[in-house]
């Protein structure tokens, strides 16, 4: 029973971390189709979101490789899991906060890489895998769409140079809606397999499932349902910052940006070399302003873009493992995750009164 | 502590993406030249030169889905 308990609750935190997965990384799909009013913004994020759903049901080769070669798989227990998917969750939501792309992927590692380092020490973290699998794409993903995105720029400005700028508009923010739909669905068939392999893990951890099982088709369902609500609820914070705050775009810099995206994340896929979607969107639009001229990148928005890139495994492994030690301290069997659960949930719903009651007191004000 | 990023590897995501990305971006470029200029020209009333630009605009655009159906394939099949 106990067990179960802190299987829910591992299943609970893993949809509320696809959720904010969905809504941090809506702006990755249609912040440039919305900034270059290719597509409204009601319904970029609705067509993202119906994208991401079907995108989960697309692959089903479960992503139970997440953190796999990073940490020791065997020592992973379920307190492990929890504590990790709240350090994910608490980056996704301060980077939301400050209007900053980051990856959720890596902040995912991030967290499991700080609880299993309190949990088990440091035997059970692989240093050369986080090189392989985190830095090193990390550094490739940004610079390969930056110059990508640049060469992609100069070359349709070439092409479409002496046109009259009606049809060309009209063309590329047609060409934005394909390649929104493009990288909304590819966001679906990569980032809602993690949450289904984690909780295909919790459950096999749990023995609720054997390790050659089929991944139940619930947690499919509700693995494509927090992402797709959680992409539909769109973070505007991120939305802006990406579609207007690092260069004002035309829709052939806008069409460029998404199109070398959508293509650099899919040829590494295909290639074995997974990319991280932020990264590489904002690499590309970065490359496609400075192309077109270098002062108007705004440098100092990219920079600390970058800044949380380079933050994001640190600070959410330091709240995943203060998170476990924290379980730890107060039982790990099921008093632990029961107790920081339900203390985030008050502190959750403590917030959203706080705002609720400013917003009343600002409407009846107004 | 052993490195395992094979740099074949990560030549080819390079190159890949750098053609496809490039390549995707072209080809769209081309199915708006061809489509403006073949409707300024049947405008024009050059008839023929329609046909040549309209030609270019379905070859580019051709090129254009094909590379957005490998895409999804990737997608499905990774």
């Amino acid at each position: 029973m106990d067990q179960d308990i802190v299987l829910w609750i591992v299943v609970g935190t893993a949809l509320a971390f696809d959720f904010t997965n969905g809504f941090h990384d809506t702006a990755n799909a249609v912040a440039t189709s919305i900034s270059t009013r290719a597509l409204s913004p009601r319904f970029a994020v609705a067509m993202a979101a119906v994208l991401n759903f079907v995108g989960a049901f697309i692959s089903l080769e479960v992503a139970a490789t997440i953190a796999k070669g990073i940490v020791n798989a065997e020592l992973i227990s379920e307190p492990i899991v929890f504590a990790g998917l709240i350090g994910a969750i608490v980056w996704n939501l301060a980077t939301w906060y400050w209007g900053l792309p980051s990856s959720s992927s890596h902040a995912l590692i991030g967290g499991v890489v700080g609880a299993a380092f309190v949990a088990e020490g440091a035997a059970a973290v692989y240093g050369n895998g986080i090189v392989d699998k985190v830095i090193v794409p990390a550094l490739v993903a940004p610079l390969l769409a930056f110059v990508a995105g640049g060469l992609a720029i100069l070359v349709a400005y070439r092409i479409v140079g002496r046109q009259r700028p009606g049809p060309v508009v009209r063309g590329f923010r047609l060409g934005q809606v394909v390649s929104a739909s493009l990288l909304a669905l590819s966001h679906g068939t990569n980032d809602a397999q993690k949450t289904m392999g984690i909780i295909f893990l919790a459950l096999v951890a749990n023995g609720s499932l054997s390790p050659d099982a089929d991944v139940p088709i619930w947690v499919v369902v509700s693995a494509a349902t927090a992402i797709a609500l959680g992409t539909y609820a769109g973070g505007w914070r991120i939305i802006r910052t990406m579609g207007s705050r690092i260069i004002k775009m035309d829709p052939a810099q806008g069409f460029a940006a998404q199109g070398v995206g959508a293509t650099v994340i899919m040829a590494a896929s295909h290639v074995g070399f997974p990319l991280s979607t932020t990264h590489v969107i904002s690499g590309a639009i970065m490359g496609t302003g400075a192309a077109k001229r270098v002062s108007a990148v705004r440098w100092g928005v990219a920079g600390n873009i970058v800044t949380a890139w380079v933050l994001t495994l640190p600070a959410s492994a330091a709240v995943g493992g203060l998170t476990y030690a924290l379980v730890a301290l107060l039982g790990r069997d099921d008093v632990g995750p029961i107790a920081v659960s339900a203390a985030l949930l008050v502190a959750l719903a403590v917030t959203l009164g706080r705002r609720l009651v400013a917003g009343r007191t600002l409407t009846a004000e107004g | 502590m052993v490195f395992a990023v094979d740099g074949h590897l990560l030549w080819q995501v390079v190159w890949v993406s750098l053609v496809a990305g490039v390549g995707i971006s072209a080809l769209f470029s081309l199915v708006i030249v061809g489509a403006a200029r073949a409707e300024d020209a049947r405008r024009a009333g050059r008839g023929a030169a329609a046909a040549l630009y309209f030609t270019l605009a379905v070859l580019a655009f051709a090129l254009f889905a094909g590379g957005v159906v490998l895409g999804v394939r990737a997608m499905i099949e990774k």
